[in-house]
């Protein structure tokens, strides 16, 4: 039997928008997709990859682009100009980059996201049940255990990194009909304890320090994506984990690892499993199940 | 050096921002007025990018260890050293063990306080401007304290005591502000009516408004300015979502309220962002206090670039004049 | 008998007459108080800036509710100066 294959989607022309003098934000798509994230990093890898005049930040975001610049060195309209062109000179079926494999282990269903989520039944849609038995039956899962599975059965795509330093947002590499969808809270919660991992819309977060948040909380992780005292040795060069276009394995992990992680982490000692590799999106989307779990081999 | 003896309602370290991490979720923070903060520097004889103090409604108290040639520009804060006023917008010299004292501010909500050589705490990812939500940058990533003691670097040898700027170059914070902005981003969002009332409404800026973002009050429901729509694939379910998307410092996003994003910024998100703050009146609405309303005006793109540009103009020919 | 001294907001804000929603308020009408005492909070910006009494006295009556918007200028309480 095939495995199912990943569409591309055809998109719309771009939206190139004004923001104010000094930004320009461009909108590939209303929705979600693969073909509009790695669009949108594609391009901005390109727009870093050719030192355009006037540049000052480049962020690319799911389904868009974001380009602040300095309108002394280059005109809004010019640098417009060049994205159009850069958009047309790329050919997405044959762009590829190289991407981090991250493992990220979850204590799913953890005592601290629990004690939250019971705090603020009031502010669910259905206060009855937990987040992961919600976002389970939605989904048209039997129970946490099938939807913990799958949500650890695949890895995501690190599409986004902002809100707060270090915040990934993920989109799970699997077909749309697998993709899993959950609603945010119906009003945010107040509180979310650090590095829980959770879930908006179609995208999992890990939350990097403890602070308001609406997103359905699946777990914890012991390991952290902010180290600002950079203390980690993985956050020699920086003091935030996820890049775009990262690849991240979340692994389902039980009490006892997650405590030893954590004790490793605490004590600066604890090594990140991070592999490196080619990523080609046209195989990704060919054969998203035997090449997702390629890519994951790099782990130890 | 300097030495906190009070630390006022909320003082930070800043600079002109840290910039080439937006991809990783750090905004830029630095001065939110970086007219004031620019133009104390220049009198004092530092560059743009020297830190200053910025301080917020009331000032702290501080020492000089020694002797130092200092500005104080932005809100008027009436400052005095050992209890005789100075002058704002002026260079004045300090003796070594003299105090500086501030009122509260009566007009606009910010001052910086610029010293020959800058404050020079140690740099985080090229910059020294204080960052609260994680704890970097400028002095142990906080609020200043009684207690802490700042170091100040080289002044420029011919800094000049008196060195002042003309009072045209003084804003009036006191006048109701229009808020310049180029409507974009997603305001396809916003119905026709929906935009007009965006642009029409005098907005009250918020107890909450802070170096993150700017919100806005009135009795309007945001949701009903939007377009109806099926929501799009991963966007989230409310008519103010969109799917995921990078904020411009400027922007106006509609959580609720609209809310002009700062220098302190989230740096994304999945509310709709419908327009974007000119960047000079971005200072402007920063040193707009609680309670006092703005309003918008909706300008091309062209503009404001001009007035960029001229705003430019004016902090380079008060440079080329301070600082020779 | 000296006349009540009125202490005024020094800045736009909430003023809140308790540390937090739960706790006590930090003073009554008719409490004593001594100067420097903290007898309420303007919130402002996400800070909060200390209303501080500056005689010894009787603090005689509060002008504007908990958690009520104030400006600069308003005045807040009343103290007797004892």
């Amino acid at each position: 039997m095939g495995e199912s294959r990943i569409e591309r989607q055809s998109l719309p022309s771009p939206r190139y928008e004004y923001g104010a003098d000094d930004h320009v934000f461009v909108e590939l798509a209303e929705s979600m997709s693969f073909t509009a994230n790695f669009k949108a990093q594609a391009i901005t890898q390109e727009v870093r990859g050719r030192d355009l005049p006037g540049i000052v930040e480049v962020a690319p975001s799911n389904a868009s682009y974001l380009i602040h610049f300095d309108p002394g060195q280059i005109q809004p309209d010019d640098l417009i100009e060049d994205l159009r062109d850069i958009e047309d000179e790329i050919d997405l079926t044959e762009y590829t980059w190289e991407a981090r494999v991250i493992d990220i282990p979850v204590l799913y269903d953890d005592p601290w996201t629990h004690e939250t989520l019971m705090k603020f039944r009031d502010r669910h849609q259905d206060p009855d049940a937990t987040d992961l038995e919600y976002s389970a039956r939605i989904n048209g899962f039997d129970g946490p255990e099938e939807f913990i599975e799958a949500h650890a059965g695949a890895p995501h795509m690190v599409t986004m990194v902002g809100f707060v330093p270090g915040l990934p947002w993920t989109f799970q590499m699997v077909p749309r009909d697998q993709q899993i969808e959950v609603p945010k809270y119906v009003q945010p919660r107040t509180e979310t304890p650090s590095r829980a991992v959770g879930f908006g819309g179609a995208f999992t977060a890990i939350y990097p320090v403890q602070g308001a948040g609406g997103y359905q909380l699946f777990g914890r992780t012991p390991v952290e994506v902010l180290d600002v005292g950079q203390e980690l040795d993985t956050f020699a060069d920086s003091m935030v984990l996820p890049n775009p276009g990262d690849i991240i394995n979340f692994r389902r992990i039980d009490r006892d690892e997650y405590d030893s992680i954590r004790e490793e982490v605490e004590s600066g000692e604890y090594g990140y499993d991070i592999g490196t590799v080619d990523f080609e999106p046209e195989e990704f989307f060919e054969r998203p199940e035997s090449y997702t779990q390629q890519l994951t081999e790099v782990l130890d | 050096m300097l030495r906190i003896k009070e630390g006022g309602l909320s003082t930070t370290v800043q600079d002109t921002g840290r910039f080439g991490n937006y991809h990783i979720g750090m905004p830029p923070s630095g001065a939110v007025d970086q007219y004031a903060h620019r133009i104390a520097n220049f009198l004092v004889g530092n560059e743009a990018d020297a830190a200053t103090l910025e301080m917020t409604y009331s000032g702290p108290t501080l020492e000089f260890e020694e002797d130092a040639l200092i500005a104080v520009c932005g809100a008027d804060m009436s400052p005095s050293l050992d209890g005789e006023a100075v002058s704002t917008w002026t260079a004045i010299g300090v003796d070594a063990g003299q105090s500086l004292e501030f009122q509260f501010a009566t007009e606009g909500a910010r001052a910086y306080l610029a010293v020959a050589g800058g404050v020079d705490v140690e740099q985080v990812m090229e910059s020294r401007a204080t960052y609260t939500l994680i704890g970097i940058g400028g002095y142990e990533g906080r609020t200043l304290e009684a207690g802490d003691e700042l170091p100040v670097g080289e002044p420029a040898a011919d800094a000049q005591e008196g060195a002042t700027v003309d009072d045209d170059v003084v804003p009036d914070y006191g006048s109701e502000d229009t808020i310049r902005v180029v409507m974009g981003l997603c305001d396809y969002r916003l119905t026709d009516e929906g935009r007009d009332v965006l642009l029409g409404t005098q907005w009250k800026i918020s107890d909450e408004a802070d170096r993150v973002g700017y919100r806005l009050d009135a009795d309007v429901d945001i949701q009903d300015l939007f377009e109806e729509r099926e929501q799009p694939f991963g966007a989230g379910t409310d008519p103010t979502n969109v799917v995921d998307l990078g904020y411009p410092i400027g922007s106006i996003q509609m959580a609720g309220q609209p809310i002009v994003l700062m220098r302190d910024a989230v740096t994304g998100g999945g509310y709709a962002t419908v327009g974007t703050v000119v960047s000079p009146d971005r200072g402007t609405l920063a040193q707009g206090r609680s309670h006092e309303t703005v309003t918008f005006e909706s300008v091309s793109v062209d503009e404001a670039l001009t007035i960029r540009e001229s705003w430019n103009d004016q902090l380079d020919a008060l440079r080329e004049e301070l600082l020779g | 008998m000296a006349d009540n001294v009125i202490i005024e907001a020094p800045m736009p804000g909430v003023f809140y007459r308790r540390p937090d929603p739960e706790e006590p308020v930090f003073a009554e009408e008719g409490d004593d108080v001594d100067a420097g005492d903290k007898v309420a909070l303007i919130g402002v910006m996400k800070s909060f800036h200390d209303v501080t009494v500056d005689t010894d006295g009787v603090v005689t009556e509060f002008l504007v509710d908990n958690e009520s918007e104030v400006e600069a200028g308003d005045a807040l309480l009343t103290v007797a100066p004892s």
